[in-house]
């Protein structure tokens, strides 16, 4: 039986990108974002000039020195950016054509299963794959030395154009069940696999896979977010910890373990109105690659937005950047920054939105539309109330979590729950807010306070 | 338009930090506003957003009240005509009339009330809140059409100022701003206003038609006799259930249409812009409160315990109050079952005042006042039982998993 979900929203947005897979040509250049790791205090392991192998490890973390995150890429170090701060900014390296793979322990699937927890541990941070991983409460990067109750994958995608499932898992059986193995040995509780209802026993990576309890899920996003699938399986007390892993990201850790070399490639989706529509599907994409060199003669004319991740959660991209190692997906959408005149008085028949003040709400029901990245209004105080508790199924009530974070009452957000969330459930909240208030920064802003306050 | 907004992109600069009239920022930023819609793009995370924003919400509040708006310019023109015995009125008098007495009160309650929000923007370096649209047509529909106009400035300043902007402006208020300056007029003017007369602009007493005794339906149920029978007795006063639905009665610009209101009703809750909650709540609670007092002992010396419940819908400024004061969102309760709270209890205690107060005749604008300050303790209990519900599924569902 399904877990039912009601509420929420599913933006009818143009351009799903469809489930075919294109290879990408690697690229003569690899960049690395050490910035992505937030939480970790960084030490470089290679200097410009050195040479490297794919696998080898470019920086660890201070403050858990078995962590060390590896070069997608054999070559040469050509250039560490510095940030403000002297932050590492990114780290470029310029790849040879012949790759060399500096090797990993290899396991067979049963193997895996009966590895101990540290051996477990260790071959992950080694490679640095331990930070798929990812931590709750305060939603950050898994702590070796956490007790994880349980650990949650998440084989859905239901925010706007994330990596299928069905698409990336596809061929890779043997992979994700490497990987759930190698999750069960780091957890005394439970491993849930949470899937798509539709996907459950038409994807046979999900349908055959074993020791795990499976859990499906259906209904508008976001029933497909981590938070979600714990609230309504196993919900997070005072002093739990829960990991959480997406399946997409799950693969790359069981190749490691089956193939013995650092997976370089993932499965990246593109969509989005600002895509070419051939050009929407998904890509096998080496991580590091410029974005120039992967969207080359791919996104439509005009001023786009180049998004790592989905329009909910994900991040804006310079077009000089590359694809992330944690980017599963790329959004691309108009910028628009036209003025309407009188736009209040406008019958909102051309443009989407959830409102009934608009005739489109009425009358164009089941369509999609272009959407572009424009405020349509300037912030105000909050005033309308009881909105966005239609848009996150879980028992919270968000507008008063929202003033309680505001008025820093600690104690009375984590009474109404604010740990069982992450700043990405609240993406739908900010995204009707007539007040055009970012309730998921407010989110992140609370639950940071709250770590710094060490409850 | 692209040469309009030409010319207001030229000027921006001047207003800006730094600009010679930077002090008047807000004035052109509501302006710009008002014409055209930003171009801002979001800088992070949505980074789409839903076209919906306040300006159209309170604009959609605006086209809910242009029923009762015009019914209620209609209106005071008909009255005014019939009780004055104007030779030859006809279709177009009316409008005429009542836009004479009806539109200075409008502008008046727009003029003055702005200047103050104009005024605070500027001071405060805060926005134009389009909530103030809204607030300065409510106030004047509550008005009857004969008040003198300084009455009306003194009442929306109070309201602006007293009732908003000492809180720190729209969004922060306690109290439904329309509704404070009202109030104080209430107060402050009782003779003129506190709803014992009806408000038919006179020109000459001498020449009023004949039996024109100008009781409003509510001083009908309070001075009825012992054992009377009110319903009969506000038919002699020539209130029917007919004309208190339609509305050609004497009464508030803008409350006297059951149907108007209802048309602006249904604009609200179709949009969702106005809580169906709380207007349901509010006519419940008068429901039941009505039905309640038909079976309280007591009826032979209130005879107005008597009166059919759904004719407490239609006397006086109920309807009105329940559907566009009580379900203004800052002051009103926060939470869905807060709502039902809430408006039920609006309800009863505009009954409970009517029929059971002997100073003050009309009972929803003190109930909705009465309810906004309690708004905040109705969402804390709720609230408790939240948190107390949440913990007790967290506690099962912890156990379930064991």
């Amino acid at each position: 039986m399904p877990i039912q979900i009601k509420r929420g929203l599913d933006i009818p947005l143009v351009g799903k990108p469809n489930s075919t897979v294109e290879d990408i040509s690697p690229s003569p250049i690899c960049t690395v974002y050490p910035r992505e790791f937030e939480k970790m205090k960084k030490r470089l392991l290679v200097k410009e000039g050195d040479l490297v192998q794919r696998g080898s490890p470019l920086f660890l973390d201070k403050k858990n020195p078995a962590f060390t995150f590896c070069s997608p890429v054999a070559g040469t170090v050509k250039h560490i950016a510095l940030g403000p701060r002297r932050v590492y900014e990114r780290i470029e390296i310029e790849a040879v054509q012949k790759d060399q793979p500096l090797t990993f322990p290899t396991f067979s699937i049963a193997q895996i299963a009966a590895l101990s927890r540290e051996e477990a541990l260790s071959l992950l941070q080694k490679s640095g794959l331990l930070a798929l991983i990812r931590q709750r409460p305060f939603s950050r990067d898994a702590n070796p030395n956490a007790k994880p109750k349980s650990i949650f994958v998440n084989a859905m995608s239901t925010a706007p154009f994330q990596a299928e499932a069905r698409t990336v898992l596809q061929g890779q059986e043997a992979a994700f069940q490497a990987g759930l193995n190698v999750l069960t040995r780091l957890t005394e509780g439970k491993v849930h696999l949470c899937a798509a209802e539709s996907d459950k026993d038409s994807v046979p990576a999900l349908s055959q896979a074993k020791n795990v309890t499976i859990h499906t899920f259906q209904g508008p996003h976001p029933s497909g977010n981590s938070s979600v699938h714990i609230h309504h399986i196993d919900p997070i007390q005072k002093g739990d910890v829960v990991w959480t892993i997406r399946a997409v990201d799950l693969v790359l850790i069981g190749r490691l373990l089956l193939e013995g070399a650092w997976p370089s490639t993932r499965i990246v989706a593109l969509g989005g109105p600002g895509v070419k529509p051939e050009a929407r599907k998904h890509y096998r994409v080496r991580i590091g690659t410029p974005l120039s060199h992967f969207l080359a003669g791919k996104l439509e004319d005009g001023e786009q937005r180049v998004i790592g991740g989905d329009v909910l959660s994900g991040a804006a991209l310079a077009r000089d950047s590359s694809l992330r190692f944690f980017d599963s997906s790329m959004t691309v959408i108009p910028e628009d920054r036209e003025r309407q005149f009188l736009g209040w008085l406008a019958p909102g028949w051309t443009f989407y939105s959830r409102s009934k003040t608009f005739l489109s709400a009425w009358f164009r029901k089941n369509r999609s539309w272009t959407m572009g990245t424009n405020m349509h209004g300037d912030p105000r105080p909050m005033i309308l109330t009881g909105l966005y508790d239609r848009y996150l199924p879980m028992n919270i009530m968000v507008d008063f979590l929202v003033r309680a974070v505001l008025a820093h009452d600690v104690d009375e957000a984590i009474q109404l729950g604010i740990l069982e969330t992450d700043p990405e459930d609240f993406a739908l909240c900010s995204y009707i807010c007539p007040s055009k208030m970012d309730i998921s920064g407010i989110i992140r802003q609370g639950l940071e306070e709250i770590e710094k306050e060490g409850l | 338009m692209k040469w309009f907004l030409r010319l207001l992109e030229k000027a921006r600069p001047l207003y800006e930090k730094g600009g010679k009239l930077s002090f008047l920022y807000p004035l052109h930023e509501a302006t710009e506003g008002f014409f055209f819609t930003q171009s801002t793009v979001t800088k992070n995370a949505p980074h789409l957003r839903d076209p919906l924003d306040i300006k159209r919400t309170m604009m959609t509040v605006i086209i809910a009240l242009i029923p009762c708006t015009l019914f209620g310019i209609y209106n005071a023109g008909y009255q005014y005509d019939v009780v004055n015995q104007i030779p030859n009125a006809n279709f177009w008098t009316h409008w005429i009339n009542g836009a004479i007495l009806v539109m200075p009160i409008v502008m008046t309650s727009y003029i003055v009330g702005g200047l103050w929000e104009v005024l605070f923007a500027l001071i405060r370096k805060h926005e134009i809140n389009e909530g103030f649209l809204v607030t300065g047509l409510l106030f004047p529909l509550t008005l009857p059409p004969d008040i003198p106009l300084w009455q009306v400035a003194l009442g929306i300043s109070f309201g602006v100022v007293i009732g908003k902007e000492i809180f720190g402006g729209t969004g922060f208020n306690v109290l439904n701003p329309a509704l404070t300056a009202r109030c104080f007029l209430y107060f402050a003017y009782p003779a003129q206003i506190s709803g014992d007369r009806v408000w038919t602009a006179v020109t000459d007493p001498s020449k009023t038609i004949e039996g024109f005794t100008g009781a409003t339906p509510l001083a009908v149920l309070q001075s009825a006799p012992d054992q009377s029978n009110v319903v009969e007795l506000l038919h002699q006063a020539g209130y029917t259930l007919k004309n208190m639905t339609d509305g050609f009665i004497p009464g508030s610009i803008g409350e006297t249409s059951f149907i108007a209101i209802a048309i602006g009703a249904l604009i609200l809750i179709a949009t969702g812009v106005g809580s169906w909650r709380i207007m349901a709540g509010c006519f419940l609670g008068m429901a039941g409160t009505g039905i309640l007092v038909n079976f309280l002992p007591g009826q032979d010396v209130n005879p107005a315990m008597r009166l059919p419940f759904y004719y407490h819908m239609v006397i006086g400024g109920a309807a009105f109050g329940n559907v566009f004061m009580a379900t203004d969102p800052v002051s009103a309760t926060a939470t869905n079952v807060g709502k039902w709270i809430f408006g039920v209890m609006v309800g009863f205690i505009t009954v409970v005042i009517r029929l059971f107060n002997p100073a003050y005749m009309e009972g929803s604008m003190l109930a909705i006042l009465f309810g906004n300050v309690m708004a905040p303790m109705i969402d804390y209990f709720v609230l408790q039982t939240h948190i107390n519900k949440r913990s007790r599924y967290l506690r099962k569902m912890a156990y379930a998993e064991r």
